[in-house]
This record gives structure tokens, C-alpha cells and sequence, in this order.
């Protein structure tokens, strides 16, 4: 197979949650509002015992779509295969709807740092992470998608903006994009770049999922938490995207903190309501 | 060496040394300096790390106390994460603690360490059938010598000086720290899954003898003389059958296999 075949189309899930464990019996007694699921993919490829068992619950009651952190698709160490190989053991047996991670880098010389660190927006770094994308592609069978990390750093080298980057990942080695609006903000806010310019910038065809959430303010630098409900100038944010790209799968990422699943229902409800006329209006 | 490269191995000497070099690579930005912006990264590194194995963690930080954070960090410095699960960076603080000053010097960390790896990784090892108690029924009188028990796979045996699992269990239920104990001899102790719940006890020497033959492929016959080393041999037969009976109620055994009798396991003749 090559990255020519992944020409299937990804379809539209509505308004989701990522699932976490604090849910897991409140989201199957009511799941309400909720129409599907993120996982984190990592706590999933394990051999077997709770998690899995209640991960087949899940799967019968609810569209799943997998989400990595592991990947480290800008990383210079080589792709690791026996993840990559666990990743597509766990899609062939659950069957998500599709397959998600950072464009990033999360460690180097075999070393691990657990955290989405920034690329340069370099030809260089383009041109790397263009060919591991469709190698991971091939190896999974199907087209990834790509979220746009929150940062506090930026290169003296970068050529391209943050979003020049990632439409053109996205253009070239034929793959979809996640984006985070809080990501967005957070890092326009980091870095004294414009949001709209971001979100102007990114080609809509491309964009498959939202992710939403909540970030904490740091003295002077705004840190992605997921900690806390969404302000009001993400969802400010949010609606400009909907403007732009139109009826988008949606969810709420919440990692710690987190709320009685009614709260996390509530703020669905409000992006809800927030894209409703705007999607009127371009039907 | 790319460019790429260079940066993101400097950033990663960054990341791990308690004074990170000035980096060149870095963008001076207006609303905050590159120090406090590398920081967000150095200190959410450190921060994983000591969150992820605090939870894998519960019965050794609640042994260590206010010492458990700097054991954290310390280990955390001497072994970078190499895994991509965060969970499974933890997997080398046992021996980290047996053999890393200061903590050597009090071998029940280690011990309880050990304990608390065996709960989390025994929580998501492979699926394994159960034998069902009535298949032994069927097991003819002349295939009982030579029968093997196989084990559950996941299932481990662990020796320890110290009431570690008081420590354990008062961490699971969010009860006040145990006082610590220094018992007169060390003592057996097993960890398995039966189903989804993890379990542990400690178990007398002649049951971890009988066990830990059964874990090596041992005839019945043989876990029989096992017993009968240490209850005598008039009491090996009925403490075999009682630990039977217990093994099987408590889901350790997956199958049964003999020469004289089709191979056993969860149920159904393979």
C-alpha cells in the first residue's frame, strides 16, 4: 500500500468528549449529549485487564476515534515500529472512525520527555515530517490526522508561520488535520501572533476534527492544562472557525480537574449552540 | 548532523540538566524570556514523571512520606524515560532503590517498590481463561500423579521483611500511614488478577513451595512431596486438596495438563 490509496472519506461525528476514566460509568448510565468518543490511544495498548474491558463497553455504544501522544512524528530518532505496530493492532480491533496525533516531537536519542515539543518551521523539518507521515500512513493503512500543538517556545531558524507549517504537512504528505482552538489561542497568545491569521490560513478540506479545552494563565505565558472549562475567547474562537470550515466533528479534551460528566455535557451544549446558525446559514 | 538534530538534542540537554545552556536556537520573544519559556517544558517534564509514578506508586509514597518526591526526582535523574507509556518509566525504581544512596539503606522501600510494581502490572496483563473447579472432576484417579496445574501467567510470588502491604492497602483506601513493621522472618506474598480486580496476600512457605512448582511445570506428585517437606507426610494430601480448592476459587489456576489426560485449559480441551 502506498499513500496514494488513503483516499477514503472520514465522516462527520457531531459533538464528542474525550473519555476518561471518571466517566466511565455516568457516560454509559446517560450518555446525553454525547455522540462520540476521543481515546488517548496509549492507555489502551495494553495487554489486557480493565481498561480494555471497558473500552469493548464503549465500542458498542459509541462511535471511537483514537488519539496519540506518542507518535513523535518530528522526532529524529527513527519511527519506533513496535509502537506503530501496537497502535495498528489496537485500530484493526476497535475500528475507530480514524487515527489522530501531534505534529511534534516528543523525545530524542531514545529518550522520552512526555511532552508535544515544537518543531522549527524549516523546509528542512517540512520535508522530514512530510515523509514520516506517509510512512506511518502506509503502516497504518489509513490517513492520520495532525493537531496543532500549544507552545512556549519558538526558533531563530523558522521560515514558515506555525500554520504555513501545518498546511503544508498536511497538503503534501496527504493528511488531515486536528486542530485545537484553545491550542490556537494559546500559543497566538505565547507567541503575539494573530488567531484569525491561523485559522485563515489552514486549507478547510483538511480539517477533520476540533479538539476544545481549557488553559491556564501562567505569569505572563498561557499553559495548555486542560484543566478548566473553555473561556470565552476560545469559544469566541471557536465560532470563527465554524465560519470558516464549516460542520466539523467536535470534542472536549478535559485531562485533569475533571468535572461531574454534566458540566462537560453543558459546554457541548453551548458549542451546540454557538455553531447552530452559522451552519443554518450556510446550508 | 541535520539541523533538526542539533536542535532538538540541545533541547533535550535542556530538558535534563539542572542548568540548561543558552540556546542559540531559541527566539527571543517579547512577553516572556527564553528562561522562563524553557521552563514551561523543564518543569512539565519533571512534573509527569513524578505524577505518573506516584499513581503507579500508591503504597511506596505513602511509606516514603514528605521523602517521596525527592526519591522521585532522583530516580527520574539517573534514569531518563525511554518507554513512550510514562507508566512503564517506573518500571526500573525497584532496583533503583536497592541499589541508589540514600535509599538502599532502608530495604523496605525497595520491598514495598516491588509491591507496587506487581499490582500495576499484574492490572493490565493479558486476558487469561480460568480452569473451572468441576473440569478436575473429570481427571481419573491414575492421571492425578503425573497432572500439572499451569498457573496463571500473570501471577507473581514476592518475599518481603516488611508489612508492605498494609502500606498498600492503606494507600488504596485512603487510610493514615501504618506503622512500620520489621517482621521476624520474610514473607511470601502473591499478586494476581482474578478477573478484573487485582489481589494479593501472603502466603505460608509450604503453600509458595506448591505454588512455585506448579509456576515450574511440577508433576502433582511432586507439589504433594513439596508439602509433605513441610507439614509431614500424613498432612501433605489434605493441605494439597485445601490449597487446590483455594487456588481454584480464587481463579489462579488457567489449566490442567498430563500425559495420561487431554491438555486442559479454561474449560475446553484444546
Amino acid at each position: 500500500m502506498n499513500s496514494e490509496s488513503h483516499t477514503n472519506q472520514l465522516p462527520y461525528l457531531g459533538y464528542g468528549l474525550g473519555l476518561r476514566v471518571d466517566h466511565y460509568e455516568a457516560l454509559l448510565e446517560n450518555p446525553g449529549n454525547v455522540e462520540w468518543l476521543e481515546i488517548v490511544s496509549e492507555n489502551y495498548l495494553i495487554p489486557g485487564g480493565r481498561p480494555l474491558a471497558w473500552l469493548e463497553r464503549f465500542r458498542e455504544r459509541f462511535p471511537l476515534v483514537m488519539h496519540g501522544v506518542s507518535m513523535s512524528i518530528g522526532s529524529t530518532d527513527p519511527l519506533d515500529h513496535g509502537y506503530l505496530a501496537r497502535l495498528a493492532g489496537l485500530a484493526r480491533h476497535i475500528e475507530p472512525m480514524w487515527v489522530s496525533d501531534h505534529l511534534c516531537w516528543t523525545g530524542v536519542q531514545g529518550v522520552n520527555l512526555h511532552d508535544l515539543m515544537p518543531l522549527p518551521y524549516t523546509e528542512e523539518a517540512l520535508a522530514h515530517v512530510v515523509d514520516r507521515v506517509r510512512r506511518v500512513q502506509d503502516i497504518l493503512g489509513r490517513r492520520i490526522l495532525l493537531e496543532n500543538v500549544s507552545s512556549y517556545i519558538s526558533f531563530a531558524q523558522s521560515q514558515l508561520t506555525e500554520w504555513q507549517f501545518l498546511a503544508a504537512v498536511a497538503e503534501r504528505a496527504d493528511c488531515m488535520i486536528l486542530l485545537d482552538i484553545n491550542n490556537i489561542h494559546v500559543s497566538a497568545h505565547n507567541h503575539g501572533f494573530s488567531a484569525l491569521d491561523y485559522l485563515d490560513g489552514i486549507p478547510p478540506a483538511r480539517v477533520q476534527q476540533f479538539h476544545l479545552a481549557g488553559h491556564e494563565h501562567g505569569e505572563r505565558l498561557l499553559i495548555d492544562t486542560h484543566d478548566a472549562p473553555i473561556v470565552d475567547s476560545v469559544w469566541d474562537l471557536y465560532v470563527e472557525a465554524v465560519r470558516r470550515y464549516g460542520r466539523v466533528s467536535t470534542m472536549i479534551e478535559r485531562d485533569d480537574h475533571i468535572p461531574p460528566l454534566t458540566e462537560l455535557q453543558a459546554e457541548l451544549d453551548h458549542a451546540r449552540r454557538l455553531a447552530a446558525p452559522l451552519l443554518r446559514e450556510a446550508a | 548532523m541535520t539541523d533538526l538534530q542539533t536542535l532538538q538534542q540541545h533541547l533535550l540537554q535542556a530538558m535534563l540538566t539542572n542548568a540548561p545552556p543558552r540556546l542559540r536556537e531559541l527566539r527571543g520573544e517579547d512577553s516572556a524570556d527564553i528562561t522562563s519559556r524553557l521552563a514551561v517544558y523543564r518543569n512539565g517534564y519533571r512534573i509527569r514523571l513524578r505524577d505518573a509514578l506516584a499513581t503507579e506508586y500508591a503504597g511506596l509514597g505513602l511509606m516514603a512520606g514528605h521523602r517521596f518526591t525527592h526519591l522521585l526526582d532522583g530516580y527520574a535523574a539517573a534514569h531518563p524515560s525511554e518507554h513512550y507509556n510514562i507508566r512503564w518509566h517506573g518500571a526500573g525504581l525497584p532496583a533503583y532503590l536497592e541499589h541508589a544512596l540514600p535509599w538502599r539503606e532502608k530495604p523496605e522501600l525497595a520491598d514495598m517498590a516491588r509491591l507496587d510494581w506487581a499490582i500495576s502490572t499484574v492490572f493490565d496483563a493479558a486476558d487469561e481463561a480460568v480452569l473451572p473447579a468441576a473440569d478436575l472432576a473429570g481427571v481419573p484417579a491414575e492421571a492425578w500423579a503425573d497432572l500439572r496445574l499451569t498457573p496463571l501467567g500473570h501471577l507473581q510470588i514476592l518475599t518481603s521483611a516488611y508489612n508492605v502491604d498494609a502500606f498498600r492497602r492503606a494507600a488504596d483506601r485512603g487510610l493514615k500511614r501504618p506503622r512500620l513493621r520489621r517482621l521476624g522472618k520474610p514473607r511470601h506474598m502473591l499478586v494476581w488478577r482474578q478477573t478484573l480486580e487485582v489481589r494479593y496476600r501472603a502466603i505460608q512457605a509450604d503453600e509458595c513451595a506448591a505454588l512455585a512448582g506448579a509456576m515450574r511445570g511440577e508433576a502433582f506428585s511432586r507439589l504433594c512431596e513439596r508439602l509433605a517437606e513441610h507439614n509431614g507426610p500424613a498432612k501433605a494430601l489434605p493441605r494439597m486438596a485445601a490449597l487446590l480448592s483455594q487456588w481454584l476459587d480464587e481463579g489462579l489456576i488457567g489449566g490442567l495438563r498430563a500425559s495420561l489426560w487431554p491438555v486442559m485449559a479454561g474449560g475446553g480441551a484444546m
